[in-house]
């Protein structure tokens, strides 16, 4: 009898521990992936869903260099808060992180190891481009970006040679008048013009709608603050809320399609539709000359407005040129894991490979004094340094001063409703005014 | 008689038509998955020719952007290994609720039942921090979730049948001198075998098919089942590449329809016994 | 033999126990207490009473997915549960072929949520585009959208079951009541019908719990558009934990919420199986 109840234990131990190995042998897999070199390991959460397959492709080619293992995740489009939230939470976190901007900051300052004594933080051209909580150099932004309307010149140009067009040169069209003007005689000769409508959808699906609901609500934003001579609020008023309503209807009334359709259209068919010259404008960033590159549009026809919303003085208005990538790396990581993720930044910024990669495939403009012989040869960047020789003023990124991922939600779904007939207006002033407040509030308690 | 006939092929044409209509939504996703990813959403209706037509290039894009051979891989290692596992523990401990008559395993069996009505979402949370602070997030723990969340179900299944196996049988084994372990093995397990086809075939249409358990608990840098790999197409890239989704979605439909159609008796008959019992 | 197999049990039901108490128990457990806390990680949970559960009811969105979830499912038991019956009473006459159409309509269930979703996505809105709507234009449309796919993955499971029970009715029963002079109606309300009951009741059950329950298909197919109006409960719950900083706890009080209807349901079920069972 004894025997058997042995028998009975070692066969219990047996089966157990076969389900106990199974849990801790993943980890003995990854230790001989690292390599001998060096034991930390690097943990990219990358934002910038455009550029994941080049991150992925450099951080093998780092791995190929050193032996350090570097993984790169991409979180999907309008994710990353809430990835970052349940991958901060294991134990395997990221060691390289990003937030937005300073809102993003206040989330996650706890996490953010001190970069002022990094290589990359002395790489920076200056402290404009870095994101600081005291003396502590918090975050650091390895892109500058910029947006606006991208526009076809060859469409365009044809539209200046129409006999009835009313603007007859690109000098012209730097107000909102002017552009509505045009957007909508496009729209009436797009049939000899051989395009679909002046401005490609303005889809609100998940991959498109941070077009609407974050970039363009910026300008509202912008003429606000500079108007009360501010930087960030804590309840905002809507001072020019009239004035994003009339380029959201120039957008909804002179598009590729009906306003009814946009729920689902997503960023990759707006993309597409300029691409293949279906449409004349297409309101996006530097970011998108990957997606539209290399189809009907040649580079020498791609140029980018300024979003003109109808405020006093737009003609000197500017790009919207700014920042919502800054570069954190995550304190609580182990030592060895933050030397890996401090190495891999400057090897990114510094080494030739890294360079040419940021530059030249992901198509970045840095904040970095390394890149003077790396610019990238991108023509929606050369056009923001034409606005700039010119001496426009560059609008900055306020929406990074938002105060919660939901107030962007809630504004996108106002947006969405008004857009097609089934809500009002009232509703998006609601979410934008009544909301900034209620989310500041909640997100300050 | 004449009438009847006539009737009869009537409704064939009529089921057939039917049955053309219940494929057609999976027909068209594979005549879309041949044409250029910008056309899909334009013209879905329309049969891919001239420029349209992309030849195999989206289910390369498709492969190449979800990792979907691997995700295969996992799928199936997840599949089979859990159902294995829990097909032999459930099995076991089921017999042992049968057979010993204690407090405890009367509350155990109330607790089976009680698992098998607690929707997941009320877990959802806290089962992935606790995997994760046990280092389960591989295909290994997973299986260890997977019995344990899939145990409500299986004991119970296994519970209501063998208690209508005779006891004598049983008795007679051990009587002979069996140890219970081979009295299970020999003598049990075989009587129960269309239990196990049944459970078998219910767990593994839940496992293979599960998106969110594995999507919380595994490190999704490393391992990925079938339906997150789809569902990473939606989300992975920013926006939604739909030749590529086409693609993926035909290849992960035409497996399972192959193992149906072979398999299509024991499938139809577990899930008749399944429900009959559930 | 009690004895004997005692002396077994680290091997009969330690795994399960172990796997059991892992992946359900203690999950469970924390759960429901989670449920009265402020977390963000399940470590810096602190106590909090009813505030979550207060916090729900200011929140339209989830009682708007609770209501749709409610309506949904009416819907979808009673469209499945006809058409299921329908066809396994046409299936079970003998026609040319039978066998071809049970495999067909069976099929759709093999295949998972996500990608039924994906696949009926891109043929709703196909459709859509010529009436210049599409799936997320409003909540009606994600309405019918689900119930239809729903339906296209579902009355083929129930029929099979419908079928078996049809199929279990003897012979000899039927022909009585024919001799007896019923007609094609009265045999259908006075002995199929009666003789299905615990077919209905099984597919009523697994139709009301996979609507209540629906969150793959309602992922895939319009994300809870627009703006949230086509959102589920579940999916509600999944969103609020995952989509919001600093509401885990409601999230979590949600899933409290949610099990407890759930289970009430499950109870009335039980209940309802029980008392038919002693009628027969």
């Amino acid at each position: 009898m004894k025997k058997k109840k042995i028998l009975a234990l070692v066969l219990a131990a047996s089966m157990a521990g076969g389900m106990l190995a199974g849990c801790g042998s993943t980890s003995s897999g990854d230790e001989t992936a690292k390599g001998d070199k060096s034991s930390g390991k690097v943990y990219y959460l990358n934002f910038k869903p455009e550029q994941a397959d080049q991150w992925v492709e450099l951080a093998k080619e780092y791995t190929d260099e050193t032996g350090v293992q570097v993984d790169v995740q991409t979180a999907a489009s309008g994710t990353y808060e809430s990835q970052l939230k349940s991958e901060m939470a294991k134990d395997e976190a990221p060691t390289l992180f990003q937030v937005n901007g300073p809102v993003g900051l206040a989330t996650w300052k706890n996490y953010c190891y001190d970069l002022s004594d990094s290589d990359v933080y002395k790489d920076v051209e200056s402290d404009d481009y870095i994101l600081k909580d005291g003396d502590a150099v918090d975050g650091i932004a390895y892109v500058i970006e910029t947006y606006g309307l991208i526009y076809n010149k060859a469409l365009l140009n044809k539209y200046f040679e129409l006999p009835d067009a009313s603007i007859k040169s690109i000098d012209d069209l730097n107000n909102f008048q002017a552009l509505k003007t045009v957007a909508e005689e496009i729209q009436a000769h797009k049939d000899d013009l051989g395009v679909e409508g002046a401005f490609t959808s303005a889809g609100m699906d998940s991959s498109s709608d941070w077009r609407f609901k974050t970039h363009l609500a910026n300008l509202p934003i912008y003429y606000e603050y500079k108007a009360d001579g501010i930087d960030s609020t804590d309840a905002i008023k809507g001072t020019y809320l009239d004035n994003y309503k009339q380029i959201w209807d120039l957008y909804l009334n002179n598009s590729t399609c009906e306003p009814s359709m946009i729920s689902s259209k997503t960023g990759d068919d707006a993309a597409s539709e300029f691409a293949l010259g279906e449409a004349v404008f297409y309101q996006n960033g530097t970011w998108a000359y990957n997606d539209i590159k290399d189809n009907e549009v040649a580079d020498e026809d791609m140029g980018m407005l300024p979003i003109y919303i109808g405020v006093d003085g737009e003609e000197n208005q500017g790009l919207c040129t700014g920042s919502e990538n800054y570069w954190c790396v995550n304190k609580n990581a182990s030592e060895e894991d933050i030397q890996a993720t401090l190495d891999f930044m400057k090897w990114v910024v510094e080494s030739d490979e890294g360079r040419d990669m940021l530059a030249n495939e992901m198509g970045f403009v840095t904040p970095f004094t390394t890149f003077s012989d790396y610019l990238p040869d991108n023509p929606l960047v050369k056009a923001n340094a034409e606005y700039t020789e010119a001496g426009k003023t560059p609008v900055s990124w306020n929406f990074t001063t938002m105060p919660s991922e939901n107030w962007k939600n809630n504004l996108g779904g106002a947006l969405l409703n008004y857009a097609q007939g089934t809500g009002a207006w009232d509703s998006v002033q609601t979410a934008f005014v009544d909301g900034w407040a209620e989310e500041y509030a909640a997100a300050n308690e | 008689m004449n009438k009847k006939v006539k009737h009869g092929t009537l409704l064939t044409v009529i089921f057939t038509l039917l049955s053309l209509l219940y494929l057609y939504p999976i027909i068209l996703v594979f005549i879309n998955s041949f044409k250029k990813k910008v056309y899909i959403s334009k013209a879905p209706f329309e049969i891919p020719t001239g420029k349209m037509y992309v030849g195999l290039e989206n289910y390369i894009r498709g492969i190449k952007q979800t990792r979907l051979i691997q995700a295969f891989g996992w799928s199936l290692f997840i599949t089979i290994l859990s159902v294995a596992v829990i097909i032999l523990c459930c099995s076991m401990c089921a017999w042992y609720i049968c057979r010993v008559k204690t407090k405890f395993t009367k509350i155990l069996y109330m607790l089976c039942l009680f698992a098998m009505i607690v929707p997941f979402q009320m877990e959802m949370f806290t089962l992935s921090k606790i995997a994760n602070m046990l280092h389960m997030g591989n295909p290994w723990g997973l299986v260890v979730i997977y019995l344990g969340f899939g145990a409500g179900l299986s004991v119970f299944m296994f519970t209501g049948f063998m208690k209508s196996i005779p006891l004598e049988i049983e008795e007679a084994a051990m009587i002979d001198g069996c140890t219970p372990i081979q009295t299970f093995f020999r003598i049990v397990l075989p009587i129960a075998k269309p239990t196990c086809v049944t459970v078998t075939i219910l767990q593994a249409m839940w496992i293979w098919n599960d998106y969110l358990l594995p999507s919380l608990v595994l490190d999704q840098r490393k391992y990925k089942t079938v339906p997150m790999a789809v569902q990473y197409l939606k989300g992975g890239y920013g926006s939604v590449d739909m030749g590529a989704m086409m693609g993926t979605l035909v290849l992960a439909i035409v497996p399972i329809i192959i193992f149906y159609l072979f398999c299509q008796r024991y499938i139809i008959e577990g899930v008749v016994a399944g429900a009959v019992k559930g | 033999m009690q004895k004997a197999i005692k002396r077994y049990f680290p091997v009969f039901v330690l795994p399960t126990l172990i796997a059991f108490t892992i992946g359900f128990l203690a999950p469970f457990v924390l759960g429901v207490y989670l449920s009265f806390c402020k977390f963000t990680t399940v470590t810096d949970a602190k106590f909090i009473g009813l505030s979550n559960y207060a916090k729900i009811l200011g929140d339209g969105d989830f009682l708007h997915s609770l209501w749709f979830t409610a309506l949904f499912t009416i819907v979808t038991v009673l469209l499945i549960n006809i058409f299921a019956f329908a066809v396994a009473m046409l299936l079970t006459k003998n026609i040319k072929g039978t066998n071809i159409f049970r495999t067909v309509f069976f099929m759709p269930n093999l295949i998972g949520g996500i990608v039924l979703g994906y696949v009926w996505q891109l043929l709703l809105n196909g459709i859509l585009a010529h009436f210049q709507k599409t799936l997320t234009y409003s909540s009606k449309y994600g309405f019918w959208g689900l119930v239809i796919l729903m339906l296209w993955q579902q009355v083929g499971y129930m029929m099979i079951i419908y079928i078996s029970g049809i199929q279990n009715i003897p012979g000899e029963l039927i022909e009585a009541a024919q001799i007896d002079g019923a007609n094609k109606v009265q045999l259908l309300r006075y002995v199929t019908i009666p003789m299905v009951m615990p077919s209905i009741t099984i597919c009523t059950f697994l139709t009301l719990t996979n609507g209540f329950k629906l969150f793959d298909q309602n992922l895939a197919l319009t994300n809870g558009g627009p703006d949230k109006m086509s959102e589920m409960l579940a999916l509600n719950i999944y969103y609020t934990f995952y989509g919001r900083t600093g509401w885990e706890g409601v999230g979590q009080a949600k899933a409290v919420i949610f099990f407890i209807i759930v289970g009430v349901i499950a109870l009335i079920q039980n209940k309802l199986t029980t008392s038919k069972e002693v009628q027969q």
